[in-house]
């Protein structure tokens, strides 16, 4: 299995990339810090999965160098499951993101990271409401700590690709 | 009242009217969409780019993208 970690820039896929594989690579408060990709491993459900931290992109239509690069590793790797990392406290503009993976037909898990700062900033997300709308498991993390990390690997075994019409029917069409 | 977006002073609030047909795909992936409330947080010198609130985070636009961005304000 082979496990990419998407999601704006500066939202902690480091973070969750070194509390998955036991790395260190290097996080900052930053936005395009990793401007490349690193690869680690965890093992889990009795096998060795592959992890890549993925660059930070806003969408799947690349601005940038490192866009390019996030958009390339999706599309190169077609069989991956995908740990979609969202801001809680930025939820809106994440969902973007998640939408356009979603439509690409990827399995997807959602994790609702920085989830104390969003609960610091008052935003209250309904997760299993959130869950039942998109079709995808949606974890609230807080990468720092670890919260959550293990309930997002769990998730990981039995995702399928969710379907991007029926989000749209539930939502009451376009 | 209207205006680009580029022309809001500094501290301004003023929600999305209309985005350059082209423009919109390319810009949603910030969150900005047309009924988004912004606001002018910086404009950098020597035509440098804006720096715009979008929700809790700021977001930074170029010059030509501000230009294409009409507000109500």
């Amino acid at each position: 299995m082979r496990v990419l970690l998407m999601g704006h820039p500066n939202v902690g896929k480091s973070v969750f990339f070194n509390r998955l594989t036991g790395a260190n690579i290097v996080e900052s408060n930053y936005p395009g810090t990793t401007v490349d990709y690193t690869k680690g491993y965890m093992r889990q459900f009795g096998e060795d999965i592959e992890v890549i931290d993925v660059p930070g992109t806003f969408s799947l239509n690349p601005k940038d160098k490192a866009e390019e690069v996030a958009v390339k590793m999706l599309h190169d790797n077609k069989d991956a499951k995908i740990i979609c990392v969202v801001d809680a406290s930025k939820i809106e503009r994440g969902l973007y993101l998640l939408l356009e993976i979603i439509e690409e037909g990827f399995p997807v898990v959602v994790a609702l990271n920085m989830w104390d700062a969003a609960t610091d900033k008052n935003i209250q997300i309904d997760a299993p409401k959130l869950e039942q709308i998109l079709g995808v498991p949606v974890v609230p993390t807080v990468g720092i700590s670890g919260e959550g990390i293990s309930a997002v690997v769990s998730k990981l075994k039995d995702i399928t690709p969710a379907n991007a019409g029926a989000i749209v029917e539930r939502m009451g069409g376009v | 009242m209207q205006k680009k977006l580029n022309e809001m002073a500094y501290g301004e609030e003023g929600v999305v009217l209309k985005i350059e047909e082209d423009l919109r795909q390319k810009i949603a992936g910030v969150g900005i969409r047309i009924g988004k409330k912004l606001k002018m947080m910086t404009k950098e010198p020597l035509k440098g780019p804006v720096v715009v609130m979008v929700d809790e985070a700021k977001t930074s636009l170029g010059l030509s993208v501000a230009d294409k961005i009409i507000m109500e304000v």
